[in-house]
């Protein structure tokens, strides 16, 4: 899921490019037959958009509104029944609040160790060429790999964790990993961490290595240490990439579903429960395709909401950063 | 150019019409018997009926358990249903019946005391309201504790007959440093057939199928806080390994617990046969016992009541299917007697009255289904879906100790309104 909100940033860092080339353009062909062409090429697009992806959403909204089991012919118009009902259940805020424990978790420990690795990597140069390929690996892999190699390391009768950790004599550490109501979350939360540090890591990286060395050389003159380097050269010339990278996480976390569901399904006792693996579970298992809606919605607004307010802060915070 | 994308987005659109139904007699047939013998068995079927009816054509499609259960879903509702598919019986497939997507087979079923060919046990998981609506053709899966004969005999322990000997059995082994069960109990249902076996000795199936029916009882009868108590009690007791809520039953993880001796017992369906005898033929022909869920001597229930599944898949035909006389007639090919000795010969028990076997632990099994008065259908598959979910989330509460068994029994009932409207 993540993955595809990655996809979709990179998709609009694409399109701005033909924007920047239109001056070129318009120069040799008239405006209108330019617009014409471009519409054309967009509609395959759009039309895709607009029957995967718009119309479900109209539908999902739609459905909120009804009593449906997903196999009846009939739909019943129940208005804000499941609103209401969503509105009191403590089993979505339960889910919601997990959303908001893995948002955190992932901006507190992905953005920094991916930004340390990226420095690492980017000041060892060429020497460091083969941790760059090993570091981006858990990226390559697909998500219901990762969930069922880290189900079998948790596990604890034969998994690598518990013995590795009463070998090195700190057997009280061993736990239930994902049994465990209490610690679940943050089990699963590791593991989100370790397949989603690389992509931020590459992006990170990328970032740096487009910084002028001018730069870098005329800090280097002026005395400047490896710290003073990165926190007084660097690291401000990548607010604009940190941003981007925490608005991807935080839309990712808030509609993350699938190492969840592979790991834990949501349990034990709804202790990694999240919003979309409780909307799967009320619409496919439960038979309650409205309700189902109705949470599926609810997760629409959210993290609508969230990303909105998070970009308009950022881009408040880049004006008065400019200014 | 423009008529390029729009020949594309033709192209496009017509790809989604849904199942193209080809030309003349066709009938297509889902099934999720993906492991072991199973794919073959039905595909014989298949080309049995195939040379005897070659005018129609027969579309076998085979799914995964788990994927199968969201997909037949959303093909029914969105009118692109498979002609024959499978069922678990039970609250979903009544779903459907009352939603008006499954064909009535009564007639089917009457015709020529076809009906009389099945054990009587299989028909009330697909008999609603007088009329039969599914056929079982499958397996018949009890729930049965396994054990390791050879692990009891080292430590001279026996398969206990009461429920106090079996208590004294898991301090016994647990002195041992050995887990007495095995349970994976990530998908909850593995944990939930202790629950049911508990009420049924405790009280009988009565009070279950009352509440069940919204009738004279509730899930707050104090037969399921007392079940829920005893749970509880066997989980503080040590009865179960370390990370139990954790694992997963799909990867193995019960059964690698039982091979490498960690555990020495597990209930379990009696599928996990055919499973060990493929998996591990070593554990099978010098291991395997299994005995049934002991007796509570101060409890109502009947000891030789059983809880599982008689049949185990149902086929159903869809109400939407052109051609349901084929469709049944497809049906009662995978369920031949060519299908039923196929079947023995894989370590399963079709649910045909008078099965005979060469095999001693299924003939036992056998036994079993025949001498029982009472065969519990899975909750799980009893319920109605949203009910059913609320069991199991709140049998798995029970096991993690996170939930009292007055208040699981408080969120199972009502579950039970919210779906009744009461």
């Amino acid at each position: 899921m993540r993955a595809s909100g990655a996809a979709e940033g990179g998709a609009a860092g694409v399109a701005r490019r033909p924007d920047r080339m239109e001056p070129q353009n318009t120069a040799r062909t008239p405006r209108h037959a330019h617009n014409r062409a471009a519409a054309l090429f967009l509609l395959p697009a759009f039309a895709f958009l607009g029957i995967f992806i718009v119309w479900p959403i109209l539908m999902s909204i739609r459905l909120s509104f009804f009593d449906w089991n997903g196999i009846s012919p009939t739909q019943t118009f129940v208005g804000l029944d499941n609103w209401r009902s969503l509105a009191s259940d403590r089993i979505f805020w339960k889910a919601l609040g997990n959303n908001f424990i893995v948002v955190i978790a992932s901006i507190a420990i992905q953005m920094p160790v991916a930004m340390a690795l990226a420095v690492l990597l980017h000041r060892g140069g060429r020497k460091f060429k083969a941790f760059k390929v090993v570091y981006f690996f858990p990226m390559l892999m697909s998500t219901v790999a990762i969930g069922t190699l880290f189900k079998a390391v948790y596990n604890v009768q034969f998994g690598a964790i518990n013995p590795l950790l009463e070998a090195l004599g700190l057997g009280s550490l061993a736990h239930d990993w994902l049994g465990d109501s209490r610690i679940a979350l943050l089990s699963v939360i590791a593991v989100i961490c370790w397949q989603f540090i690389p992509f931020y890591m590459i992006l990170f990286l990328a970032r740096l290595t487009g910084i002028p060395n001018e730069l870098r050389e005329a800090a280097a003159i002026d005395g400047a240490t490896g710290a003073q380097l990165f926190w007084r050269v660097e690291f401000p010339m990548m607010r604009g990439i940190i941003l981007t990278a925490m608005t991807l996480s935080l839309i990712g976390s808030l509609k993350y579903f699938d190492l969840i569901w592979v790991m834990t399904e949501g349990g034990p006792s709804r202790a990694t429960e999240l919003m979309a693996t409780y909307m799967y579970k009320e619409a496919f298992s439960s038979f309650r395709v409205g309700y189902g809606s109705a949470i599926a919605t609810a997760m629409f607004v959210v993290v609508m909401i969230m990303a909105l307010t998070t970009m308009a802060a950022g881009r408040s915070r880049a004006r008065t950063v400019e200014g | 150019m423009r008529s390029i994308t729009l020949a594309l987005l033709l192209a496009v659109l017509s790809g989604c019409g849904g199942a193209n139904q080809p030309e003349g007699r066709s009938v297509a047939l889902w099934h999720i018997q993906t492991v072991g013998e199973g794919p073959e068995i039905i595909q014989q079927s298949v080309d049995r009926f195939k040379m005897d009816n070659p005018g129609v054509n027969v579309e076998v499609v085979p799914i995964n358990n788990d994927a199968y259960k969201t997909k037949i879903k959303v093909a029914v509702g969105a009118g692109n249903a498979p002609c024959v598919f499978p069922t678990w019986g039970g609250g979903p497939l009544r779903e459907y019946v009352k939603a008006g997507q499954v064909l009535d087979l009564t007639p089917y079923m009457s015709a020529n005391n076809y009906k009389d060919r099945f054990l009587d046990a299989a028909m009330p998981g697909v008999t609603f309201d007088g009329k039969v609506w599914g056929v079982p053709v499958e397996n018949v899966s009890l729930a049965v504790v396994f054990y390791n004969k050879a692990l009891f005999a080292k430590h001279h322990l026996t398969p206990p007959r009461t429920y106090d000997e079996l208590l004294k059995l898991v301090h016994a082994l647990k002195d041992k440093g050995i887990a007495p069960f095995a349970l994976a109990n990530k998908p909850k249902w593995p944990g939930s057939m202790f629950f049911m076996y508990l009420v049924d000795r405790l009280d009988g199936p009565d009070t279950f199928a009352k509440a069940a029916a919204r009738e004279g009882a509730t899930f707050e009868a104090p037969v399921f806080i007392e079940a829920g108590k005893r749970v509880q009690d066997l989980v503080k007791a040590g009865a179960f390994q370390d990370g139990f809520n954790g694992l997963d039953y799909d990867s193995g993880g019960m059964r690698a617990l039982l091979y490498s001796e960690k555990a020495a017992m597990e209930l379990m369906g009696t599928w996990e046969i055919g499973t060990i005898k493929s998996e591990n033929p070593d554990f099978y022909e010098n291991k395997l016992g299994f005995f049934p869920f002991p007796a509570l001597p101060d409890g109502k229930g009947d000891p030789n009541d059983i809880v599982g599944t008689v049949g185990n898949n149902f086929y159903s035909v869809a109400a939407t299917c052109k051609d349901p006389d084929d469709a049944f007639k497809l049906i009662q090919y995978l369920i031949d007697d060519t299908a039923v000795v196929a079947r023995g010969k894989s370590g399963r028990i079709p649910p045909i009255k008078g099965f005979q076997t060469g095999d001693p632990v299924l003939q036992a099994v056998m036994t079993l289904v025949e001498k029982a008065p009472n065969v519990q259908l899975w909750y799980d598959q009893y319920l109605p879906p949203s009910v059913a979910e609320a069991h199991k989330d709140t049998s798995q509460s029970l096991f993690s100790l996170s939930m009292t068994p007055e208040e699981a029994a408080r969120q199972f009932e009502q579950a039970a309104k919210d779906f009744y409207k009461q």
